[in-house]
């Protein structure tokens, strides 16, 4: 393989900026002595402006309305007074997994009880609505996963 | 344009509030972007207006939960990417788009405010542009609306499809290249004002 293949195998991720400073380094000495490569670089960043110079689609002009309407129809209350009740129920979630573990763990065992995940019916809580509120919450502070039961609890007494 | 003016903070904290008619701001200001975002992805036209509503209606609804108002733009593209693949699990939605329903779509308008760039090529340009790019992978008309439509970077490309930024580059890098042989013709024209 000449050096010009090698140089042209990583062009186009030199010319979106996605090389280390060493490696473009190497391909900056090449492109001082190959015409032809620089002339390849220079038709990739042409193409990089074409693009950036196309216009995106609009929505049809009528989706506007009908966003209005189903956001009409989803009144809420302030972010304060959500997030004041999420924490104040995450702490009520917390001391009742307390108190079922501690009846679990302390319960002589009973072969013929139902088994303990049936203790909790499914939620809905992966329905489409309820997960992207645990991603906006996910999103704001990505580690917090306490999210998800607070946000669970949120539902439940909404429900 | 930058992204910033497109959704100031104090725009989405307002909406955030509850506020409908910042909303309905924030929905003009980022429309065009998820619109096409989500029809790079989906071929059906109905389905991608219909994945754009509810692209919004969910960010409504989840709104109050979103902490850092400069993530917003991001946040959308994630919402609407989990809907594109809800519906592509669901066999609903198919991803091949057929290069000329992308450039002639006739449900869809050019952005009603072009910046002097987007002005200075001509319509024929933009749909052999727009053509091109219906070639490439879904995953790659993806990132290539989102990195050049919407002038998000690269990191925030990756949080919104929860991929590491070495990819979304990866894919850049390739869908560059292949746009740079569908475009040559284009490319050489030195009539062609960028």
């Amino acid at each position: 393989m000449s050096s010009c293949d090698r140089i042209r195998e990583q062009l186009s991720l030199y010319a979106v900026g996605g090389l280390s400073r060493r490696a473009r380094s190497g391909i900056e000495r090449h492109l001082r002595s190959c015409p032809a490569c620089a002339s390849e670089l220079t038709a990739l960043a042409r193409t990089g402006d074409l693009l950036g110079a196309i216009a995106p689609r609009s929505a049809p002009a009528a989706l506007l309305e009908s966003v209005r309407r189903e956001i009409l129809a989803r009144p809420r209350p302030p972010a304060g007074t959500r997030l004041r009740r999420t924490w104040r129920l995450a702490l009520a979630t917390t001391a009742l997994a307390v108190l079922v573990a501690g009846g679990i763990f302390l319960r002589p065992h009973q072969p013929s009880a139902p088994p303990v995940a049936t203790a909790f019916e499914p939620t809905d809580d992966d329905t489409p609505a309820a997960m992207e509120a645990h991603l906006a919450a996910q999103w704001s502070t990505p580690l917090a996963d306490e999210a998800a039961v607070g946000l669970r609890m949120i539902d439940e007494e909404g429900g | 344009m930058n992204r910033e003016s497109r959704t100031p903070s104090d725009l989405v904290a307002r909406a955030r509030a509850g506020d409908v008619v910042a909303f309905d701001a924030l929905y003009l200001s980022c429309q065009a972007g998820i619109y096409s975002f989500i029809r790079s992805q989906v071929r059906e036209e109905e389905l991608a207006a219909d994945l754009t509503q509810q692209t919004f209606v969910r960010a409504w609804e989840s709104l109050p939960r979103l902490k850092e108002a400069g993530a917003f733009l991001g946040w959308l593209h994630r919402i609407a990417a989990n809907l594109v693949r809800d519906e592509v699990k669901s066999g609903r939605a198919r991803l091949e788009v057929i290069a000329s329903e992308m450039a002639d779509d006739p449900l869809a308008t050019p952005s009603t405010q072009p910046g002097p760039e987007e002005a200075a090529i001509s319509a024929g340009l933009q749909e052999a542009v727009w053509a091109a790019i219906a070639e490439l992978s879904a995953d790659q008309r993806g990132v290539v609306v989102m990195h050049h439509l919407e002038d998000m970077s690269v990191a925030e490309i990756a949080r919104a499809l929860g991929v590491r930024p070495g990819t979304v580059m990866s894919r850049l890098a390739r869908a560059r290249e292949a746009l740079r042989k569908r475009l040559s013709g284009y490319l050489e024209d030195s009539d062609v004002k960028l």
